[in-house]
C-alpha cells in the first residue's frame, strides 16, 4: 500500500510533461495592451504621420501633404476599428487641430480700413470642423475659406487628428488594428483665381480633388 | 438648473436713517405727493450712494458704480430709482438696481439683475465712428435716416449674444432664416467692450425701423441687433361715430388763436413730444406740448405722401361723422370721416394718460410728463394693418385697417395698448421679440392695463380702478366682432395659450402673452372650479376667489415698474413676473388683509392666478411635473432656451437622426409621448410667414430618435408627459442643408465647397449655403459647425 501511495503521483508528473511535450508550438498567453503603435507610412504624398507630441494612449496623427503641392484645404473620412477612439481637441472643441499652415481667416475684414486686425476674433467662424459619424467614422475637414489667400505648400503637417486607446474594448498586445481611408479630398490651388465676379471658368473648376492617402500600420500594445 | 426656476429677485436692504415708515397701503394727498415729487432728486443722490456703499457686499469692484437711468415717485409717496451698473464709467448692458427710496426708514434695492464678477482686459480698437459705419452698412437704408445714430460705448455681457432670426419670405410666405439679422459672432470672453449704436429710419422705401446694434469694439462684428419697435399685430376692421368706436364722446380740444378748433389738449403733458419739437410753432397757438392727434395725408388711392398734419381748422369744435373709415375719404383723412379716426385715438389717448396719472400717479407714459401723440390714418405695408408704439416719438402710430377687411387701429384698447408699452418702455424695458418669454409679458402687460384703462374710463375717473363689466378681449371693434385677444381664455383665438411650457418662448409675444393675460384676469376675476367654464383651469381644478381689479393692477403695476428689469437683453422670466407679484402683494396688502402677514390671502391669490396658468405652484400645492428640453451645452439637440451664453442657435442637419434630449421632473414617470410640430394649439392656430411659426416634419422614430426632413426651415418637437399631460415642452432647431457636394452623404469635407462661394455674390452654386441662398458667408459657416457639433460630437 505505501509502494502504491508513493506510484501515483509519480504517475501524474510523468503525465503531465509527456502532455507538454507533444505540443511544441503553444505560447503563454498574450498580456492585455496598454496603448496604441503606430508605424508611419513610407512614401512622399499625402500620409498619415505620427506626431512626436502623442502619448500611449492618445496617438497624434498628422496630415502630411506632398512636397511642392499647393493646396487651400483638405479633409477625409478615416474608419477606425473597435479599441480605438477619435479624441476632441479642447482648443477647438473637434476632433480637429489646424497646424497653422493655412489661413483660416477672413483675410480683408470690413471696414477695409486696417481697424480691425485680421484674426482678431478669435472664434470667426473657419472652414474647421469634425465629427464622429456612426460605424467609428472619423470626418474632418481644414479648409482656407478667402481665396485672397495664397495657396500653401502641402509637404508640411497641415492639421491633426487623435485616436485614443480604448480600454475597454480588451485588445491584446500586438493586435492589428486597420485604419481605413474611406473618402479624401483637397482643394488645389488653382480653382479659378479670385475675380469678384462669377465666370463659367470659375464654375467649372470649383470642385475637390480626390486624393490618396497613405496610412501606417497600428497595433494594440 | 434643471427642475429649479432660478431666484429671481435678490432683495438686499441696507439700513439707513430709521422713521415711520408708511403703510404701503395708504392714500396720499395731492399735496403730500408733490412734496415727495419734490424730494425725488434728493432720494436718487441717496439711492446712489447707498447703492455705492455697498459695492463689496455686491461683490462689484471699484471699477463699477451704479448710475441713476429713470425715476419716479410712486403712489405710495416712496422715490423709485433705475440704477444703470457701470464699469469703468461706461453702462453694463442689461444690468441695473432698482432702489426704493422711502421718506426714512430704509432703502430696498433689488439687486438680482445686477452681474457679478464684470471684467474685461482690453480697450476697444474700434472707434465709435467705425461701429456707427458697420451698424449704418448693415441697415442698409434705401432712403434717408429719420435720425442720426446714436453711439455709445458699453460693456457687453456674452450671454446677451443674438441668434437666429427668422422673417417670413415675401415670395413664399414661408417662414425662413433671416440671415441679415441672424447673429453668428461668438464670444471668447464673458464680457467685452461693444458699441450701442441706435438707428431710426421712416421713409418710403425702409418703412419704420429702430434698430439698436452692439458692435464688437475689438473685432466689429454684431454681437446683437434689437428692434425698438413694439407692433400691434393684429388683425385690422373698420370704424364709426363722431368716434366710431367710442360713439359721441367729448374729447379736450383748443381754441386756436384764428377762433377753429384743434385736436389739441394743452393741458396733459408738461414737456415737449420729441417728434413735434421738430415743428415750430406758427403763431396759431399750437405747440408741441399737450396731447394731440395727428392724421398721415395719404393720395386718392391710399399711399402715404410722407406728410402729416394735426386735426384742425375746425370752425364748430365738431369733430366726425362715426362712421368707419372710408377708402373714398383717402387724401382728405383731415375732413369729417377721417376726423372719426381722430376722435377715436383722442379720446383713448386722454383716457390712458389720466389713469396712469390719477391711479398710479404716473406723469405721462415716460413718468416725466412727455406728451404723447397718436398719429391716425397711417397706411403703407408696414403701417395700415398695425398700431406701435414709438419710444423715440412718444407716440401711438395707427393705421387705417382695410376698408373691406378690418378697422382703423383706433379702438380705446388698441391705443391704450400701445400707450402702456411708452410705461414699459421706460420702466422694466421689454425685449419685443418671439424668442424671449418677457415678449410675452410685454404684449400682456400692454393688453391688461388696457382693460382696465376701459374699466376706469367707465367708472368716470377717481384714483380707484372699478369693478366695470369687461369684455377682456382686446382690438373686438377692430375685428368686426372678432377680437384679437382675449384675455379670459386666450387659446378662443385658436393661437395663444393659456399656460405656460417650456418653450412657450418661441411664440410671438401676442400670443406667449396669453400666459400673463390668463393669470391677471384669473386674479381679478377669479377661477371657477367648473370644467368648461370660461375661467376654470386645469391647474387649479378647485378654482379661486378673485381679488378685483383695483388691487391686481396695483400689484402688477407696481411688479413691472419696481420690481422687474430687463434693459432689452431678454432675461425676465414668467417665473420671475409670478415671484414679483408676490412680493408686491405681501409688500401692499399683507398686513391688510386681515392680518394675515405673510400668509396673506391677497398673496396667496396670486400663487393660485399664476399656478393656474402654470407659472409655479398654487399656493400648498406639492411640485407638479415638469418637462424640459435640456438646457444648451454644446452637444445638445433642441435647446430649451435661447439667451444662454455662446450658442444662441440650434442648426441640424435635414436627412439625418438626431436624438433630442429631455427632462422630466417631479415624476417617477419620466414618459414622454413625441410628436412633430409645436403644442397643437399653437401650431393649428398659425400659419407659415406668421411670427413664431415652426414647422412639423420628418419621423419620430420608436426609440426617441428624430429622422429630420429633407426640408430646410424653422421645426419643432413637442414632449409631453405621460404622467400628467397637461405638462410639455417644445423645442426647436433650424434644419439646415449640408451636403454642399452633394454627393449624398454629410461630412466635413462639405466645408471645402463653402471656400469656392464664400465672399462672392451671388455664390458659384446654391449647394454651398447652408439656407440653399444664392450667397455664402460667414453665418453658413457658424450655421454647419454647430449642426456637425450636435449631430456627430466627439466626446
Amino acid at each position: 500500500m505505501r509502494k502504491l501511495g508513493l506510484f501515483i503521483p509519480g504517475l501524474l508528473l510523468s503525465l503531465v510533461l509527456a502532455c507538454g511535450g507533444a505540443n511544441p508550438h503553444a505560447s503563454a498567453p498574450a498580456a492585455p495592451a496598454k496603448g496604441l503603435a503606430y508605424t508611419d507610412p513610407t512614401g512622399t504624398g499625402w500620409r498619415l504621420v505620427k506626431d512626436p507630441a502623442s502619448t500611449p494612449t492618445r496617438l497624434l496623427l498628422n496630415l502630411v501633404g506632398p512636397t511642392g503641392l499647393k493646396t487651400r484645404g483638405a479633409g477625409f473620412n478615416l474608419k477606425a476599428p473597435a479599441g480605438v477612439q477619435f479624441g476632441n481637441f479642447t482648443e477647438t472643441s473637434f476632433p480637429i487641430k489646424d497646424l497653422g499652415i493655412y489661413d483660416l481667416w477672413n483675410s480683408n475684414p470690413y471696414p477695409y480700413d486696417g481697424s480691425v486686425a485680421v484674426g482678431s476674433d478669435p472664434l470667426e467662424p473657419r472652414l474647421l470642423a469634425g465629427g464622429l459619424k456612426a460605424g467609428n467614422v472619423l470626418t474632418v475637414g481644414d479648409f482656407q475659406k478667402d481665396r485672397r489667400a495664397t495657396a500653401k505648400d502641402s509637404g508640411r503637417a497641415l492639421f491633426q487628428i487623435a485616436l485614443e486607446f480604448d480600454a475597454s474594448a480588451a485588445l491584446k498586445d500586438g493586435d492589428a488594428l486597420t485604419l481605413t481611408i474611406a473618402k479624401s479630398k483637397f482643394i488645389a490651388e488653382d480653382i479659378g483665381a479670385f475675380s469678384g465676379s462669377l465666370t463659367a471658368e470659375i464654375r467649372q473648376k470649383s470642385v475637390m480633388q480626390d486624393m490618396t492617402i497613405s496610412v501606417g500600420t497600428l497595433h494594440a500594445n | 438648473m434643471h427642475g429649479m426656476f432660478p431666484r429671481p429677485l435678490t432683495a438686499l436692504v441696507f439700513a439707513l436713517a430709521l422713521g415711520p415708515v408708511l403703510s404701503a397701503a395708504q392714500p396720499m394727498t395731492p399735496s403730500a405727493l408733490a412734496y415727495h415729487r419734490a424730494q425725488q432728486p434728493k432720494r436718487v443722490a441717496l439711492a446712489q450712494a447707498d447703492l455705492l456703499a455697498h459695492r463689496t457686499e455686491l461683490g462689484l469692484s471699484a471699477r463699477e458704480a451704479f448710475v441713476p437711468a429713470h425715476s419716479f415717485t410712486n403712489a405710495q409717496g416712496e422715490a423709485i430709482v433705475h440704477l444703470d451698473h457701470t464699469f469703468d464709467g461706461y453702462r453694463v448692458l442689461g444690468s441695473q438696481a432698482i432702489a426704493k427710496v422711502p421718506l426714512g426708514g430704509t432703502i430696498q434695492a433689488i439687486t438680482g439683475k445686477v452681474l457679478k464678477g464684470v471684467q474685461v482686459d482690453n480697450e476697444p480698437t474700434l472707434a465709435p465712428e467705425t461701429a456707427k459705419a458697420i451698424a449704418v452698412r448693415h441697415l442698409d437704408v434705401k432712403g434717408a435716416m429719420k435720425d442720426a445714430p446714436r453711439v455709445e460705448r458699453v460693456l457687453f455681457p456674452a450671454q446677451f449674444l443674438g441668434g437666429i432670426a427668422t422673417a417670413v419670405d415675401p415670395a413664399t410666405g414661408k417662414s425662413i432664416l433671416d440671415r441679415k439679422h441672424s447673429v453668428h459672432a461668438k464670444l471668447a470672453s464673458p464680457y467685452v467692450w461693444a458699441y450701442e449704436v441706435k438707428t431710426h429710419v421712416q421713409n418710403s422705401q425702409d418703412g419704420l425701423k429702430a434698430l439698436t446694434y452692439y458692435i464688437d469694439g475689438r473685432t466689429g462684428n454684431i454681437l446683437r441687433i434689437n428692434d425698438a419697435i413694439d407692433r400691434q399685430s393684429a388683425t385690422p376692421t373698420t370704424g364709426s361715430g363722431q368716434g366710431y368706436y367710442n360713439g359721441n364722446v367729448a374729447i379736450p380740444t383748443s381754441q386756436m388763436v384764428d377762433g377753429t378748433y384743434a385736436l389739441y389738449d394743452p393741458t396733459r403733458g408738461s414737456l415737449p413730444n420729441p417728434y413735434l419739437q421738430y415743428f415750430t410753432p406758427d403763431g396759431s397757438g399750437w405747440g408741441p406740448t399737450g396731447l394731440q392727434a395727428w392724421y398721415e395725408l395719404n393720395d386718392a388711392q391710399g399711399n402715404n405722401t410722407g406728410q402729416s398734419f394735426l386735426f384742425q381748422g375746425n370752425a364748430a369744435n365738431n369733430w366726425g361723422d362715426g362712421l368707419p373709415f372710408s377708402i373714398g375719404s383717402f387724401g382728405q383723412e383731415g375732413g369729417l370721416n377721417g376726423q372719426t379716426m381722430g376722435v377715436d385715438a383722442l379720446y383713448a389717448l386722454t383716457w390712458t394718460w389720466d389713469f396712469y396719472n390719477n391711479v398710479f400717479y404716473r406723469n405721462g407714459m415716460d413718468g416725466l410728463g412727455t406728451t404723447a401723440i397718436a398719429q391716425v390714418g397711417m397706411t403703407g405695408s408696414w403701417y395700415k394693418h398695425n398700431a406701435y408704439w414709438d419710444p423715440y416719438y412718444q407716440g401711438a402710430f395707427l393705421g387705417t385697417g382695410t376698408p373691406d377687411g378690418f378697422g382703423s387701429f383706433t379702438e380705446f384698447d388698441v391705443v391704450a395698448h400701445e400707450m402702456t408699452h411708452g410705461v414699459t418702455g421706460t420702466t422694466v424695458q421689454f425685449v419685443n421679440a418671439a424668442g424671449y418669454e418677457e415678449a410675452g409679458l410685454n404684449e400682456a402687460t400692454s393688453d391688461f392695463f388696457a382693460q382696465m384703462t376701459k374699466a376706469y374710463a367707465a367708472g368716470g375717473g377717481g384714483s380707484a380702478i372699478p369693478e366695470a363689466d369687461l369684455p377682456w378681449q382686446i382690438g373686438a371693434g377692430v375685428g368686426h366682432g372678432t377680437p384679437i385677444r382675449y384675455l379670459d381664455k386666450p387659446s378662443q383665438d385658436q393661437r395663444s395659450v393659456d399656460g405656460w411650457y417650456d418653450g412657450v418662448h418661441f411664440m410671438d409675444g401676442h400670443y406667449s402673452a396669453g400666459v400673463l393675460n390668463r393669470a391677471l384676469y384669473l386674479l381679478a376675476h377669479g377661477a371657477s372650479a367648473t370644467p368648461g367654464d370660461i375661467n376654470y383651469s386645469p391647474y387649479l381644478p378647485n378654482g379661486m376667489v378673485g381679488i378685483g381689479n383695483d388691487k391686481t393692477a396695483r400689484i402688477w403695476f407696481k411688479a413691472v415698474t419696481e420690481m422687474l428689469y430687463s434693459g432689452g437683453m431678454g432675461t425676465v422670466t414668467f417665473q420671475e413676473a409670478r415671484d414679483a407679484a408676490i412680493q408686491v402683494a405681501l409688500q401692499l396688502y399683507g398686513d391688510s388683509a386681515g392680518g394675515y402677514g405673510f400668509d396673506s390671502l391677497t398673496s396667496h391669490a396670486v400663487e393660485n392666478a399664476f399656478g393656474a396658468a402654470n407659472v409655479g405652484l398654487n399656493y400648498a400645492e406639492p411640485p407638479r411635473t415638469q418637462v424640459r428640453f435640456a438646457d444648451w451645452r454644446n452637444n445638445d439637440y433642441i435647446q430649451r432656451t435661447h439667451f444662454t451664453a455662446y450658442a444662441n442657435r440650434q442648426f441640424l442637419p435635414i436627412g439625418e437622426k438626431v436624438v433630442p434630449r429631455i427632462t422630466v421632473l417631479n415624476n417617477p414617470n419620466t414618459a414622454v409621448t413625441w410628436t412633430l410640430g409645436g403644442p397643437s394649439i399653437y401650431n393649428n392656430g398659425l400659419h407659415d410667414g406668421e411670427s413664431g411659426y415652426a414647422l412639423k416634419g420628418g419621423v419620430i422614430n420608436a426609440d426617441g430618435s428624430w429622422t429630420t426632413p429633407y426640408e430646410l426651415g424653422w421645426y419643432a418637437l413637442t414632449a409631453t408627459s405621460q404622467a400628467d399631460p397637461k405638462q410639455f415642452a417644445e423645442g426647436r432647431a433650424f434644419l439646415i442643408n449640408m451636403d454642399t457636394d452633394q454627393d449624398g452623404e454629410i461630412d466635413a469635407l462639405d466645408l471645402g465647397p463653402i471656400s469656392f462661394s464664400w465672399l462672392l455674390r451671388p455664390g458659384v452654386n446654391p449647394a454651398h449655403s447652408m439656407f440653399e441662398a444664392p450667397e455664402v458667408d460667414d453665418g453658413d459657416i457658424a450655421a454647419f459647425a454647430d449642426a456637425m457639433k450636435s449631430t456627430w460630437w466627439v466626446k
